[in-house]
Parts: structure tokens; sequence; C-alpha cells
């Protein structure tokens, strides 16, 4: 049976290498230099509807992005079907005639990759009762707490990634992911919890929906809060939502050099309180965002943006470095198979001197609405807290009702006064609670 | 083909196209051109609930093949539990209006020229980055099912951004101008709008930031437009509902505002939310959510209706190859009969909230927050310093009786929403409209 198997991964192989290296073959024939990401997956996902399960999913990706360099004009197509790919070549030579020629010195040669996939889970299957199995778990932990579950979603996927260019890259990686999410209520207070990880142990589905229902009676009979300044604790779910949509995009060496960050001038400088770091860690074993390559072939390495409170990198593809008399830093990330390589990162850490940081009393947000809506530019932001609770002696005490938390996402950074001991995974995040003192809040 | 046994109902739906896309960013054209996609989603419904499969590069193939689909399918839908039930529904397919000027006929060189132009128009002293973007994706959608309905058409969608940011001595300022349609090429003669972008982002550099707290507020047709999305039209989905996940949870019937705020849902027409069809192959139909003040009617999947009642299927919405959702199209409040004057006169001091960042809501809790570009003050019905970062946040049940007076001049603004990981074309509108006590977010004190 094990061989079995062996053979017919080693045959999808060898059938994906029999086309890219067509493809290569006839790119090269045409422009400088071509690149081809080619992404497989399948996927098995179950839903809730209340506490029954009511729908359940597999599926079946495919995809593939062709790049093409000629003369420093790079071109782009994409398409589901791996047989089209003469069409999705043409255009792609057909999308460089458009692009505005720059400074290009080559694709990445190929270099000594690691053997083994870093967010891979020999072990996970993908079979639709272990969806089922992950639900029945969080609606057991659901059951520790007086409130109803309104919907709830488990996930198992698995996806391989194809890279070939012209200069011999041929790497392939391997990804599984694991995830399960519930919602619950209590009269008008709801709750929302989820888990997701690279690994079958890594998600603790009785713990997701012992949250989920422990937010949502716990928050029933909030009181007001009136409006002043408050010390906060931004729960990791909270800090990811600013930190993705504020102060990440301000690290993009793209928005640095083209005058949309604020942070352009700051290196060098002090950024966030002293003993704050904040770095990518793309080597991390079982880390959500793990790789040794990124999406343009270029080696990943841990990068350190932010150290103690200093800022010290920004973060660069092979395009916008070119461009800018900079090296990549290995920072190409894709949006699925279809999408060009941008600036992102793989495991973006904060991480500092850890303390109790809920002894004394605070206001404790678990997550905020409407973080997309903040200025990405000034890092203004004014969000509505979900969740709010007063915390003291690293317990919580009264929930409140509601209220808008307002400020800005760098000067926050600047005031932050304790990082909480433990970390959590959020997407790509990996980032403690933080505790900022002084804070705006607006009471109804 | 006859459904295998165990399989109540299956419904197809396949959608292949392309997108062409353009990036302008301060002169540079930094990516141009064509990717093409293709995917599928078999759903079928068991004995109780629903397997489903999504394929990427379907090809519709043999009887055989896609009895294999089915089963497969079917052997999902034998893990589920709940009972579901699918609502009767019309129907009907509408025409996809005509495009005034096909994308198809316009070549990327000459597109690509002008929005360089667009983008070259937001150029000012003080801009220090000018970016343009273009987007234009062309559909060719597949519907069939298990009754025999079978549906098929192909519409095309396109668009463009403009964003300028102006900077000074460490002050960051965007401004960001928009406009999406289904009526064809939209790019020619839009220069205005890279002029009002960078207008607006050097106006900025020299605006306030608002100071938070309770007050009157004067919304302009895109954020009440906005205001009605977040915090009614996504409460009245009916999957929420179902789920009890929705404060308008058993409200039919109930007064939840003033008389003259009515607030629709309307597929049919021509803005940006229009579907010729729903994803289930169900006709598409205006839906009366608030009348006069008093919840009306939800938003309906087939099986949220057979669940529980009230309102009408056809607002079932999907990605190419996503299962559908029940979604809104383009929602708005009906136009009222006050003059803009009497609007700003009537809240005599407050704060004029203009354009909109986006918002959120969370259903359940009746809560939503939603940001505008930027604001006056209202001092003596007159607007007077302009604001930066206003947002505003309030509860559903209580924000609505708020709402006090509604213009004549209704307007539509397009638009994406997100919801369960899907993003959708839908427009919003309204007329201007004053909110009383509004609770207003902003970094500014006294």
């Amino acid at each position: 049976m094990t061989a079995h198997l062996m053979s017919s991964c080693a045959m999808r192989w060898w059938v994906a290498v029999e086309w890219i290296e067509a493809l290569v073959a006839d790119g090269e024939k045409r422009v400088d230099e071509i690149e081809v990401f080619y992404v497989q997956g399948t996927s098995v996902s179950a839903d809730l509807k209340k506490r029954n399960l009511s729908l359940a999913t597999s599926s079946e990706d495919c995809g593939l992005c062709i790049r093409t360099i000629e003369k420093g004009r790079i071109g782009a197509s994409s398409t589901n079907n791996p047989e089209q790919w003469r069409e999705c070549l043409d255009a792609a030579v057909a999308s460089g005639k458009l692009a505005t020629p720059q400074e290009w010195n080559g694709l990445p040669h190929p270099n000594a990759i690691p053997a083994g996939d870093l967010s891979f889970d020999l072990a996970m299957t993908f079979e639709p009762e272990n969806a089922r199995e992950l639900l029945q778990k969080m609606l057991a932990g659901a059951d520790e707490h007086p409130a109803e579950v309104t919907s709830g979603s488990a996930a198992l996927s698995w996806g391989q990634v194809t890279f070939a260019n012209t200069h011999g890259i041929r790497y392939t990686a391997r990804h599984t992911g694991i995830s399960a999410s519930l919602e619950a209520i209590s009269g008008q207070s709801t709750g929302y919890e989820f888990d997701h990880a690279c690994c079958v142990d890594g998600v603790d589905p009785f713990a997701v929906g012992e949250r989920a229902t422990f937010f949502a009676s716990r928050s029933v009979g909030g009181k007001d809060i009136p409006t002043g300044e408050y010390d906060i604790i931004l729960s990791p779910i909270a800090y990811a939502d600013l930190l993705s949509n504020v102060f990440v995009p301000a690290l993009s060496g793209r928005n640095v050099h083209q005058g949309r960050s604020k942070l352009a001038d700051r290196m060098g400088k002090e950024v966030a309180v002293p003993g704050l770091s904040m770095y990518d860690d793309p080597h991390r074993v079982n880390a959500n965002g793990s790789t040794w390559w990124d999406a343009e072939g270029t080696p990943t390495m841990r990068i350190d943006y932010v150290k103690d409170g200093v800022l010290e990198a920004f973060a660069y593809d092979l395009k916008t470095a070119y461009r800018f008399g900079k090296t990549s830093t290995g920072n190409a990330v894709r949006g699925g198979y279809g999408g060009l390589p941008t600036i992102g990162h793989h495991n973006f850490v904060v991480d500092g001197r850890r303390e109790e940081i809920a002894d004394e009393r605070v206001v404790y947000a678990h997550s905020i609405v409407g973080a997309h809506t903040a200025n990405p530019m000034s890092g203004d932001f004014s969000v509505e807290i979900s969740n709010p609770f007063w915390m003291e002696n690293g317990e919580f005490s009264e929930p409140i009702r509601g209220a808008m938390l307002s400020g800005n996402v760098f000067l926050m950074h600047e005031q932050i006064f304790g990082l909480s001991k433990e970390s959590r995974a959020i997407g790509s995040y990996i980032l403690p609670s933080v505790r900022i003192n002084g804070q705006r809040i607006i009471g109804k | 083909m006859n459904a295998p046994a165990g399989i109540r109902y299956y419904d197809v739906r396949h959608v292949t196209g392309q997108v062409t896309h353009i990036d302008i960013d301060s002169g540079v054209v930094e990516s141009a051109g064509t990717s093409f996609f293709n995917k599928a989603i078999v759903r079928t419904l068991g004995q109780r609930g629903w397997g489903v499969i999504q394929i990427d590069n379907y090809i519709p193939g043999s009887k055989k093949k896609f009895g294999e689909i089915l089963s497969s399918a079917e052997k999902l839908a034998r893990i589920t539990a709940e009972p579901v039930l699918l609502g009767d529904a019309d129907r009907h397919m509408l025409p996809v209006p005509p495009a005034k000027e096909d994308c198809r006929s316009v070549d990327i060189e000459e597109k690509s020229a002008i929005l360089a132009g667009i983008e070259g128009a937001a150029q000012h002293p003080q801009v220090v980055n000018r970016r343009a973007n273009y987007i234009e994706r062309v559909e060719q959608v597949r519907f069939s099912d298990s009754s025999g309905s079978e549906y098929s058409y192909e519409i095309c969608r396109s668009g463009f951004s403009v964003m300028a940011v102006a900077s000074r001595n460490g002050n960051v300022q965007m401004g960001y101008e928009r406009d999406h349609s289904i009526h064809g090429f939209n790019l020619r003669h839009r220069q205005e709008l890279g002029k009002k972008a960078a207008a607006i982002a050097v106006a900025l550099l020299d605006a306030g930031a608002a100071k938070g707290g309770k007050m009157h507020a004067v919304l302009d047709p895109e954020l009440a437009g906005v205001f009605a999305h977040e915090a009614v039209g996504h409460a009245s989905e009916g999957d929420l509902v179902q789920e009890g996940n929705s404060v308008l949870k058993g409200m039919t019937g109930q007064k939840i505002g003033n008389e003259q705020l009515t607030i629709i849902d309307d597929p049919t027409i021509h803005e940006f939310g229009f579907e010729p069809v729903d994803a289930e192959g169900v006709a598409v139909r205006r839906t009366e959510i608030i009348h006069r003040g008093v919840v009306n009617s939800y938003l309906h999947s087939r099986e949220t209706l057979a669940a529980i009642g009230n309102g009408m299927a056809g607002h079932a919405r999907a990605m190419p190859g996503e299962p559908p959702i029940v979604r809104m199209s383009n929602t708005f409040i009906e136009a009222g009969n006050a003059t803009t004057d009497e609007i700003f006169s009537e809240c005599k001091n407050g704060i004029f909230l203009k354009g909109s960042r986006g918002g959120q809501v969370d259903p359940g809790r009746g809560v939503f927050q939603f940001n505008a570009e930027y604001g006056y003050l209202i001092e003596n019905g007159e607007c007077t310093k302009m604001c930066r970062d206003v947002s505003l946040s309030g509860e559903i049940l209580t924000t609505l009786h708020g709402i006090s007076l509604c213009g004549k001049d209704r307007l539509m603004s397009p638009g994406y929403c997100g919801k369960g990981g899907q993003s959708v074309p839908v427009s919003d509108g309204a007329p201007h409209v004053l909110l009383c006590d509004a609770v207003v977010g902003g970094s500014g004190v006294d």
C-alpha cells in the first residue's frame, strides 16, 4: 500500500515536471528569463448550522502562474488549467510588453535548500470524518458555558507548490493545514474563537469551543464605560488586526520607497519602546508561514525589522530590491496561484521581555471591529472593541458593554507597557498580548 | 440526468473567464495583463444536509464522470445531520444590460494609456505617491440543477481606483477615488477623479483629528449607503437570522426606525451588485428589508427561506467555485423629502461625514462600525473645519431611530463586500441623512 502511494506521488511529480520542462524550454526561446509557480491541493471541511453539521465539502485546487522577464520588462499570467500553459505563456509575454522596463539583475539560481518541509504533517488525513470529529470536540468544549452555538467550521487541507525557473531551480514544498472556528451567542452577547496550525496536534478544538461560549456568556450584562483614557490590553487577535492593516505594510520596501510608509525616514531610529523586537522567522518548525524559499525562489532568512525598539530593516522582493538598489530579503509572497509575488512576511514575530501584564486594573480587548478602516498612511484608527472586559489580578472581572478605541498604531508602539508571557499564532503572526497605557476609549 | 440514490437535489455552477488588470505606480506600469480561470462547484442535497465538491479546471465531461462526482458528493453529505429543506422559488433570468462600450473592444495598450492619464492627473507638489489600478473581469456562468433548470450568461465588470498620498513633515495622508461598472468600459474622461484624490490628500494635511463623542451627524450618500449595508443589510441575511446570530431575529413587524426610513436590497437594478439570476438559479427580486421603520423582510437563499420564512429566495451569491451564501446586492436607503439645506440646519451643530473607508458589523451583538474618508464640523448649520479619520459606531436597534431626516438625492456607490471568505461586487446608496446622537470616534481631544 505504501509502495503504491509512493509511486502515485512520484508519478504526479513526473507529470508536473514534463509540462513544466516543456514550458521553461519554450519560454527561454522567447524571453530572457521565465519562472513558473504551480500549486495543487485538496481540502475537506465541515460546517455547523447551530449544533448540527449541515454541509460537508471537499475541494481539488490547481493553478499556475507564469512570470517572464525580457530586458527588465516583467510579464505574468495565470490559469487553473496546466494543459493551457501555451496560452498562458503567450499572455505572460504579451503582458511583459506593457510593463515599464526596470533595472533587473536576474532571477535566483539554485541554492542548497535543506531537505524536509517546515509546515507539513505526514500524519494528517483528509477524510470528512476528521472534520466531523473536530466539530464534535468543539461542541463538547462549547458545553462548558451557557451560550448557544450559532455556527462553526473545521477544515483540513494539503497543498504542494512546485517552483521552477530558467536557471535550473526545481523546488517543491508541501504544506498541511488544520483549522477550527466557532461562533456563539448568549442573549445579544457574541463570542468567536478559532485556531489553526499546520500539524494535527497544533489545534485544540475543545478550547476553541470553550473560549467561544466563555466570551459569549461572560460578556452578558456589560456596563457602560465613560469616555476617557485607560490602560488597555490588546489580545493577540486584536493586535494582529492593527499590525496587519497598518504597521506591517509600512515595513514593505515598496511602500517605503514609493512614499507610502510613515516609517520611510525612521531607519536606525526608535519606532517602539526599548526592548521590543519584531522579526520574520521563516524557518520555525511547525509554524504556519514557514518556508525555505520565498515566492520567487530566493532563500528565506530571519529578518530583524525592529530590534530593541530601533528600526533596522525593511522587507524586499527582487523587483523592489533591483529598482531601488537593495537586496531581496526573501520576503516575496503570493496570495494563491494566481497572485503575482508581492512583499509580505512568513512568520511575523513580536517579542521582548515577558511579564504579568494584567495585575492592575486594565481594559481587555479580545478583538476589534473595523481594523481595516484604519488609516494605513497615518496609522490613526478608531474601532469598536468586541468582548471588552475589565481585568484585574490576571482575571476577567466585569464585562464592558461596548466601547470605541481610538489611537494611532505607530504611536501605540512607543507606549507599549508590557508583553504577556504567552504568545499565540494568528495566521502568519506570532504575538503576545500587549499592554498599552493611556489609550483613548469613547463610551456610548 | 436522474439523481443517483440518496440525492434529493443537485446543482452545478461552472464559471470560466478572464481577468485583465493594470497597475500604475507613480508613472511606472508595474504590471498589466490577462489571466484565466475555470472553477466549478457541485452541490448535492443528501438525506439530511449538503455534500459539496469544489473543482478547479472543471471540464464538463461524460455522464459517467459526472455520476462519480455526484456520488462523491453524496458520500460527503452522509456525515451531515441538519435536515435541510429547500424553499420554493421562481426560476427566471434577467437579460444582462448591454455594454455601452465593450471592454474587450479596447486594447490593453489604450486602457493603460488612459489609466496613466487619470494617475497623472493626481500630480501635485505635495503628492509624493500616485497609484492607479484598472480591473476587468469577464465571467461566463453556466448553471444547471436536478429539476432541469439551466441558465447561462456572460457578464463583464470593470472599474478603476486612483490614490494620491500627500506628505508634509511626517504627516502622511491619502485621497482615494474609485468607480466600478457593469455597463462597460468606464475609464474615458475620468481624469477629474485623479485630481480629486490629490486635492483631498493635500487638504487632509491641514485637517485636524475629529474629537470623539456623541453628536449629530450628517452622512453623505456614500457613507449613508455603507450605514444601510453594515447596520441593517447584514443583520437581515437569512443565514445569520436562522443561526440566531442576528439582532433582527424575531423582529418582523417591529418598529426599529423612524417612519421615513425604508431600506431595500435590489439585485435587479443595473448597479454594480446586479445579478441576472442568483447563484442557485433563482429569479432575483427587490426586497424591502425595512419598510417605514418596520422590519419587513429578510434576504434568503432557498435553504434559509424554508427554515425561517418571511421573504424571498434569490439573494444567494457566490464567487466562482464557492458555495452560494445569502448576500446583499444593491442596498440602499430610499430617498425622502428633506432638502440638503434642511438637513444641515436641523443638525445645527455636529459633524458632516463624507466617503467611506469601509465598515464591519457584529450582527449578533448588533454593533457596527464604519469609517468616513473625511468630514467637516457643522457649526450653526454650516460646514467649517475639515476633520480626518472619523469613524462611527452604534447599536443597530437603537441607532436607526436616530435617522430623523432623509434627503431627496439618492446616489449609489460601487464596492465589494466580504463574508465567509468570499468577496462579491455590491453597491450601496442613500440620500444625505441626518443621524442624531451618533457615537463618533476620533483621536482628537480639547
